[in-house]
């Protein structure tokens, strides 16, 4: 199926979130749509997808103009969409699921499972899918929950797809997974809208890259044709460092010192299984590993949020197992949370009371009548202006902002406290380049000012880029901690579990 | 390019963005439909069940005028009791402007005093189900709270002679403190087992109505040679004592008001300023980020239903020693419920609490006046028919909006007025 979008604008307001955009998607063709938060991909696949009414522009396929008013016109003229975050219910069953809303009859009013269970496993044979269609979703890793929408999708005969970030959610391996799963359904003939912000995907999979920034094409290219640098610039619109530039560290003395530590999953499983290691101030120890090998676990133990069933944490020779949140807050730990609107941030709440959120007791911002509006209010105002968030004013609600300026704010209110441990997990999750760029520079900076830094991180790359010491971990132990400058391959043994003969650091 | 649409029409007429403005909704517009809606049920409901306006209905063709003024003139007779029934008397008022008196004056002020006098209680124990609110606590437990503070206001209200300062104040502390010990046994379930808070509230409602209805055939608490279940009164010491009472008996207003006026700015300071409201609200809106910013939830969630509690409690004692002056077996009546609409009504704010319980005593108080002063004793029901009518519409502002066209205006979506408890 060929698909061209001819010149769809769309405005809110006085902000054009597409203006003049056009697009060919040929058939078995992977087409990858990038561009950094707000740059209008979204707003472009929700007119595709009759979510939104364009204010002007053609939809063409095969060389027809087509009317898509909502969802249902997309799905009967072929087009699927798997949304970022899934559209499946999860306590039914896989098979239940795809069927929802085509539900197959038996006399009537009764649901053919049988012959349901039968059309879902020839559709992934068909596709080489591996999936039980017996099994609940709630029980499901996030990869296969995945595949279980990409059914839905084919199920309902469609000829594209639009993958809405589909890597953000998954770990690498699943990531790699869905790249197999990417390039099984081109060589069928299916046409594949491929939204992210991740550069070496993209290189890796696209046959034709749509760059656009501001709400606008900037550009068309082929993965052959370009490079990450040169990607990065186009979606920015100017050079991005994608290296992080950063002198040798000036090591202090041990700040950190975690001995055996051992911690249990919410399953009452042990998920940290006897880790030690040391951060002295002034150096970056980065956590690598596949999610799901004890980095949550570790975390929430060293911020005091989960309990330690054995071993000894000591910050500056204090001991930290069995303090309180607040205690270890106030002994000087900074925390940037994994998931930032869960548990980062108070998405209701304006930007200067998020800006203070674990500071609500300092004498800055509380005196004895209450607490010192005013001062929240001044401190909001500077921090945007220093981290340069994106806002209109410090009252404006966090929900209003792009994930990025979000983990700005974050950021900016953990470091405005007095530091000896900065702990960041997933400091980049989900932040376009102009973000990770800002995030990487902050983080490096504060390790220069002397404080120790902390960093759990799923990408390698920023691993491989920010640490000055690299600890692997897996299945809850450290496999090695290694310097950041040991290859791939062996980072990725290590990883998997095995030990590559290499000359590690020593640990003390 | 696309041209730019707005330089091609004419720019529209001053007028005509007036009237947008007009009717872009906000609070003041949605309350008055409301009670244009209210009022235009409860008009409806009294003609139904009226049987002289029902009849009047079949001569409407061939008199229409007739039948129309007969309804009419029926209809706004209620509508005038109620207010003249609540706020205040016209006639009176002329009375009071050619014979200026004492006495006529205390007769144009007593609606207004009645009036306060129900809403007072009730301001105070919506103000406390508010703050449970607002950190996504329900405290259906009010009635519950509202008997416990009055048990124990009543106890040392017929048991003490002191001082009516320090005895007052021993009354009012000690309601606070029993409202506050009932609610905290669901707070502490619900930190340390996570039992439901409306469970638990509503299951404590059952128990103090029946443990309070132990205790009044108690020595301790019943009238000795009483057999209704009464108790004994409180002492003059202890009772709340009216404002204007060297005026007329007949204004019934006490210091339990200014008490409630009092707790409104409490609230008020409390939600704006104090750490401890905002953390309440970190943790109704995002527990596990309040969690992580070094709050303990659990302590937070005790505190929340205590302070809930303290207020239904107080509420009990100003019901009480302001109005009752004894326990009976159906004491504190429907506050602990109504408190819960107050609060809807007044989407948990302290302000809007406030006025909200004033229109609930005004609705009591005019009911009644409606039921005694119309010549068919329409029912006092029927008032309480008008104000389900206007709660209905506040809470559903985008039924409003809808009927009456008005232009939706996402400031007043967004400042969560119009989203009720959609959660």
């Amino acid at each position: 199926m060929r698909l061209e979008l001819r010149a769809i604008t769309k405005r809110f307001g006085s902000l054009a979130a597409n203006n003049d955009v056009s697009l060919v998607v040929e058939p078995g063709q992977i087409h990858c749509l990038l561009g950094e938060n707000g740059a209008g991909k979204s707003t472009l696949m929700n007119v595709l997808y009759g979510m939104i009414t364009p204010d002007s522009g053609q939809i063409l396929i095969n060389d027809q103009v087509v009317t898509i008013r909502d969802p249902k016109d997309a799905v009967a003229q072929g087009i699927g969409m798997v949304h970022q975050h899934f559209m499946l219910i999860p306590v039914f069953s896989v098979a239940d699921n795809i069927i929802l809303g085509s539900e197959p009859l038996k006399p009537w009013p009764f649901i053919d499972h049988r012959s349901a269970t039968e059309r879902i496993v020839a559709l992934a044979d068909e596709y080489n899918f591996d999936i039980d269609p017996s099994a609940t979703i709630e029980n499901l890793p996030i990869g296969q929950q995945q595949r279980v929408e990409i059914l839905k999708a084919l199920s309902h005969n469609a000829e594209i797809l639009i993958l809405d970030e589909p890597t953000a959610v998954l770990t690498p391996q699943e990531a790699d997974a869905l790249m197999v799963v990417m390039r099984s359904l081109k060589d069928q003939g299916k046409s594949i809208i491929f939204i992210t912000h991740k550069l070496k995907e993209v290189l890796e999979i696209a046959d034709v890259i749509t760059v656009m920034r501001l709400g606008e094409v900037v550009g068309t290219t082929t993965p052959e044709e370009s490079d990450e640098a040169a990607l990065a610039t186009m979606m920015v619109g100017r050079d991005v460092s994608l290296v992080v530039d950063k002198p040798p560290a000036q090591v202090g003395e041990v700040v950190l010192d975690v001995k055996n530590l051992f911690v249990q999953d919410d399953r009452g499983l042990t998920a940290v299984k006897g880790v030690s290691f040391e951060v002295r101030a002034g150096e970056i120890l980065a956590f690598a590993g596949v999610q799901g090998n004890g980095q949550t676990e570790l975390v929430e133990a060293l911020t005091g949020m989960r309990a330690v069933m054995a071993g000894t944490m000591e910050l500056n020779g204090k001991n930290l197992v069995g303090s309180s949140v607040r205690d270890v807050l106030d002994a000087g730990v900074g925390h940037v949370p994994e998931d930032r609107q869960r548990h980062g941030l108070v998405l209701s709440l304006s930007i200067a009371d998020n800006l203070v959120l674990d500071q609500l007791g300092s004498p800055e911002y509380k005196a004895w009548w209450g607490r010192k509006l005013k001062a929240i209010e001044e401190n909001g105002k500077a921090r945007i202006a220093e981290y340069d968030i994106r806002a209109q004013d410090e009252s404006e609600p966090l929900s209003a902002l792009s994930g990025g300026n979000q983990q700005k704010v974050v950021m900016a209110r953990e470091l405005s406290r007095e530091l000896k441990v900065l702990i960041c997990a997933q400091p980049t999750r989900g932040l376009d380049v102009g973000s990770i760029e800002f995030m990487h520079r902050q983080i490096v900076a504060i390790r220069d000012e002397g404080v120790a830094v902390v960093i759990v991180s799923s990408e390698l790359d920023e691993v491989v880029a920010l640490g000055d010491r690299v600890a692997v971990l897996f299945d809850g132990m450290i496999q090695d901690i290694v310097a950041p400058t040991t290859s791939r391959e062996d980072l990725g043994l290590l990883m998997a579990g095995s030990r590559p003969a290499l000359n590690s650091e020593p640990r003390s | 390019m696309s041209v730019d649409v707005a330089t091609t029409k004419r720019p529209p007429s001053r007028l005509l963005m007036l009237a947008v403005r007009v009717r872009r909704a906000n609070m003041f517009l949605v309350l008055l439909f409301a009670l244009l809606v209210g009022l235009s049920v409860g008009a409806i409901m009294i003609i139904v069940t009226t049987p002289t306006l029902l009849n009047s209905w079949g001569s409407f063709f061939s008199h229409p005028g007739g039948t129309i003024s007969e309804n009419f003139n029926t209809l706004w007779f209620a509508y005038e009791q109620i207010f003249e029934g609540s706020l205040v008397n016209f006639h009176a008022l002329r009375v009071v402007i050619d014979h200026p008196s004492q006495a006529n004056l205390a007769v144009v002020l007593g609606p207004i005093s009645l009036t306060l006098q129900y809403a007072t209680p009730l301001i105070v124990a919506a103000l406390g189900l508010a703050i449970g609110f607002r950190s996504n606590l329900f405290d259906i437990g009010g009635q519950g709270q509202v008997i416990a503070g009055g048990l124990l206001a009543g106890l040392i209200g017929f048991s003490l002679h002191l001082n009516p300062l320090l005895q007052i104040s021993l009354e009012l502390v000690g309601a606070m403190v029993a409202g506050a010990l009932l609610a905290s046994v669901a707070g502490v379930l619900k930190a340390y087992t996570g039992a439901h808070e409306v469970i638990v509230t509503m299951m404590c409602n059952y128990i103090m109505v029946l443990f309070m209805g132990y205790l009044l055939i108690t020595n301790l608490y019943a009238r000795p040679g009483v057999k209704d279940g009464a108790s004994k009164a409180v002492t003059p010491s202890g009772q709340l004592p009216f404002f204007f009472s060297h005026l007329s008996p007949n204004l019934l207003v006490n210091y339990g008001f200014v008490i409630a006026l009092a707790m409104v700015f409490v609230v008020q300071w409390f939600f704006n300023r104090s750490k401890t409201g905002f953390e309440l609200l970190m943790v109704g809106q995002n527990g596990e980020a309040a969690r992580t910013a070094g709050i303990n939830a659990k302590r937070t969630t005790i505190i929340t239903l205590c302070l809930a509690g303290a207020f239904c409690g107080l509420a009990g004692m100003l019901e009480l020693t302001g109005v009752d002056h004894f326990l009976s077996p159906n004491f504190g009546g429907s506050y602990g419920f109504d408190a819960i609409t107050v609060a809807l009504l007044g989407r948990n704010k302290p302000w809007g609490v406030f006025f909200g319980a004033i229109f609930f005593g005004a609705m009591y108080a005019g009911g009644e006046a409606m039921q005694a002063f119309t010549p068919t004793n329409i029912q006092y029901s029927l008032a309480q028919v008008i104000q389900a009518v206007v709660v209905f519409c506040v809470a559903t502002p985008a039924l409003i909006i809808e009927i009456f066209r008005l232009t939706d205006n996402e400031r007043f979506r967004a400042s969560g007025a119009a989203g009720g408890w959609a959660k």
